[in-house]
């Protein structure tokens, strides 16, 4: 992998992550108003779920460069 | 009959507004996957000026806004300088620590004369 193609998945993580933290906190706090009485569980419930959302596509991005993908033809 | 229906009414509201919540959210592309991430982020981003604005005039205050300056980080940049200094400096500092320790011993018997 280049170093600025490494870059720009680095980056992406990172923007995906704040994206996945930020509605991660956004629904945790309307299911804590909604449903659980103002309790902090949810809310702490959604940000780490977002965050492992945000890891998980951060690793398979970072893989796949390694992977062979089905649409590559396979030479013999 | 109307006091056994609230309850329920109270139920299907909430889960309603919790759905649809949840709905957005997977609609605009917030848990997909990074790049439709990111790309939200970017409108977000685009998005925000011209809704502070609208909110401005809404409210009746004219007042001009600072325009926020567009700060280009890249955080890979910032790391990669950082070690390239750290490492210059740690080339560096044999000769600088010799070159401190002849003016301290220059200062000192200067001192002493």
């Amino acid at each position: 992998m280049s170093e600025r193609e490494l870059g720009r998945k680095l980056d992406r993580c990172l923007a995906d992550g704040v994206i996945k933290l930020g509605t991660g906190l956004g629904l945790g706090i309307v299911f804590s108003v909604l449903f659980f009485k103002r309790h902090t569980w949810p809310i702490s419930l959604g940000s780490g779920a977002g965050l492992g959302m945000a890891y998980s596509n951060c690793q398979n991005d970072l893989r796949s460069h390694y992977l062979l993908h089905r649409n590559q033809k396979v030479e013999r | 009959m109307a006091a056994k229906l609230l309850p329920v009414v109270k139920l299907a509201t909430k889960v309603g507004i919790a759905g649809g919540a949840v709905y957005v959210a997977y609609d605009s592309g917030l848990l997909g996957g990074s790049e439709q991430g990111s790309e939200a982020l970017q409108k977000a981003r685009a998005a925000v000026p011209p809704a502070i604005e609208e909110w401005m005039k809404y409210f009746g205050l004219q007042t001009q806004l600072p325009t926020i300056p567009n700060i280009e980080f890249s955080p890979v940049q910032a790391w990669n300088s950082g070690v390239r200094w750290s490492i210059s400096r740690l080339s560096e500092a044999p000769t600088k620590a010799g070159e401190m320790t002849t003016q301290g011993v220059q200062y000192v018997r200067e001192l002493l004369k």
